[in-house]
């Protein structure tokens, strides 16, 4: 639909007011909130993904699309009633590890995560193995995500995923990781199901984690 | 230095290859290399974390860093500027401390109880991240002044290192001349990406009093120094692990221009410019040559688009380089035969013609082993030889 692509347009440029009046534009006319989500929301996000990948748009332009997201399903909670919005993927408890105080990357993928139609447990930064642990089981969560920006740092993923094993969940859990020191090599050293260079791929790989999980 | 039997037979190898390979002192060799002629060897420059420091001063018999950098062959000696002088950095009851712009920092542990347990200064509190308007921060009280400091040293303090030594004036860690990283500090770097983005007034602004403090800081190192500084280092991240973190027309937009000045005022007192940045800024590289930019420091090789061997070959006729060596991966989980293999490439692709300096892309890291140090440290003086 044409207005859905002006959403999408809209999430893409970073323009929150705009994509705000034009989601209740859009709930007034009978669009589904799940069409919004999907052809508003994700596909903006996924136009900017594009633009990301062949280095067209920048951090700046990430943030603001993901703020732009944010604010469009602030509009969007209230209205949904029967399968909810966190049902259409799943549930992330995300957070930068302990040690670690670096939130920027990992606040975008949350935003991503959200946008894209995920429900997000942002635990912030410098967070135990404990404190994941707690809240993936508390949640049910679906996905674990974990960020690093340091080298040394990166080591307490590998203490968090020991903690999931030692606590018999760790078969219940996808666990994703990303930040700047976090390559394939380490993912699979450290046995994770996943890694993502960038927001944008980190969206598509969550999307793929809960597509291949049994839970539903 | 310790003359146990144990901490000699460590110091052979790097003993005999110095005693073979080198013919001129420090500061001969490193001007040669920033002027694009040949040496006897390559420069070495040093970025270590405390940590590592004492683990090698531990590892060689060196009781203290002074003894560890000659005994390495490490060639630069790191100026950090004037004495500060201002009013006193205030202490506040959570544990943080207010910094020369107000902004507060905590330390923060890392792998506590680990080998590689380390202690970094994070920015806890920034003072302008909440504010809406230009005007509010025209009238922040925190922009500091020029007077803050002390310069009557500076002269002494780097004339202690010649003739031997190439002395580079890089300012301390959190006040390096720079223009985007003061403005993270003081505006939180998620609010300074949507401002980037949405409010180009308040960068303007925010930029401005930044740029406006080195424009005057500098000349009075320059001139307290006295002609005893060999090279002027300057330090401010805009690269990411995939891309610049900004596009190369926000940045031309924004800070070309404070970027050609700084290098502008350190030309006209003699001194060639080394700029660190963090991550991929190949697209920003031919920009930074515009400006005057000598040497670029890191090539994070781990980021897209730095590798070396493209950069001397696209970039090295205009620009030095110092770098490449890998602190994400190889460094803190490959083996030393991984180390050499590096230290190897970057020298058969980057040493030529001069204009390369052999350096870590950042601070080694307290994760990295000391038989991985070895290596790269015995690897420069292997490798390093014209």
């Amino acid at each position: 639909m044409e207005t859905l692509q002006a959403l999408a347009d809209f999430v893409e440029q970073g323009k929150a007011e705009e994509a705000k009046k034009l989601t209740q534009k859009l709930l007034g006319q009978n669009v589904s909130p799940n069409d919004i989500v999907q052809k508003g929301l994700i596909a903006g996000l996924d136009q900017l993904g594009e633009k990301f990948e062949k280095f067209e748009a920048f951090v700046p332009e990430l943030i603001t699309a993901g703020m732009a997201a944010q604010a469009t399903l602030a509009v969007l909670r209230p209205k949904m009633t029967a399968g909810s919005l966190h049902k259409v993927h799943g549930t992330v408890v995300i957070g930068t590890v302990e040690g670690d105080i670096h939130d920027v990357g990992k606040n975008i993928v949350a935003m991503m995560l959200e946008g894209g139609g995920f429900k997000v447990i942002d635990l912030g930064v410098d967070v135990p193995a404990e404190k994941f642990i707690k809240e993936v089981k508390y949640q049910e969560a679906e996905i674990l995500a974990l960020s690093a920006l340091y080298s040394p740092t990166r080591l307490a993923m590998k203490d968090t995923l020991k903690m999931l094993v030692d606590e018999g969940i760790r078969d219940n859990i996808k666990v994703m990781i990303g930040g700047a020191p976090i390559d394939q090599a380490f993912c699979d050293m450290i046995k994770a199901d996943g890694y993502a260079p960038d927001a944008p791929q980190a969206l598509k790989l969550a999307e793929s984690l809960v597509a291949g999980s049994s839970k539903e | 230095m310790k003359e146990d039997q144990v901490y000699k037979d460590r110091r052979e190898k790097i003993n005999e290859l110095r005693a073979k390979n080198e013919k001129m002192t420090s500061r001969e060799r490193a001007l040669k290399a920033i002027n694009f002629e040949e040496a006897d060897r390559v420069t070495i420059d040093n970025w270590m974390v405390p940590e590592i420091k004492k683990r090698c001063m531990e590892y060689w018999g060196c009781e203290n860093e002074e003894e560890l950098l000659a005994f390495l062959g490490v060639d630069v000696r790191d100026n950090y500027g004037p004495s500060y002088v201002g009013q006193e950095f205030k202490k506040f009851d959570d544990g943080t401390v207010a910094d020369l712009w107000g902004v507060r920092r905590r330390q923060v542990v890392y792998g506590k109880g680990t080998s590689h347990e380390g202690i970094f200064k994070e920015v806890a509190w920034s003072p302008l991240e909440h504010m809406t308007t230009v005007e509010e921060i025209e009238a922040y009280e925190g922009w500091p002044s020029p007077e803050w400091w002390d310069y009557s040293k500076m002269k002494e303090e780097c004339e202690y290192w010649h003739p031997e030594y190439f002395v580079l004036n890089k300012g301390d860690r959190l006040d390096r001349t720079a223009q985007l990283k003061p403005m993270m500090y003081l505006r939180g770097i998620q609010q300074t990406f949507v401002d980037l983005a949405q409010n180009p007034k308040i960068v303007e602004c925010i930029r401005d009093h930044i740029v406006n403090y080195f424009v005057e800081y500098n000349p009075k190192v320059f001139e307290a120094a006295d002609g005893e500084v060999d090279m002027f280092m300057m330090g401010d991240d805009v690269g990411g692990q995939r891309g610049p973190l900004l596009s190369p027309d926000m940045w031309r937009r924004y800070f070309k221009d404070g970027f050609r000045t700084y290098c502008d005022i350190a030309h006209k007192y003699g001194l060639k410019v080394m700029y660190h940045t963090c991550g991929d800024v190949y697209a920003l590289i031919p920009e930074f040559i515009d400006c005057g930019l000598d040497m670029l420091q890191s090539l994070q090789p781990q980021a897209t688009n730095m590798d070396i061997k493209r950069l001397k070959q696209e970039f090295g006729k205009d620009l030095s380089f110092q770098g490449g060596m890998d602190i994400q991966q190889i460094l803190p989980l490959g083996t030393p035969d991984d180390v050499r293999a590096m230290v190897k490439y970057a020298a058969d692709n980057a040493k030529s013609g001069g204009g390369y300096f052999f350096g870590t892309a950042h601070n080694i890291q307290a994760d990295t082993d000391m038989q991985n140090v070895v290596a790269l440290f015995e690897a420069y003086n292997e490798y390093g030889v014209y």
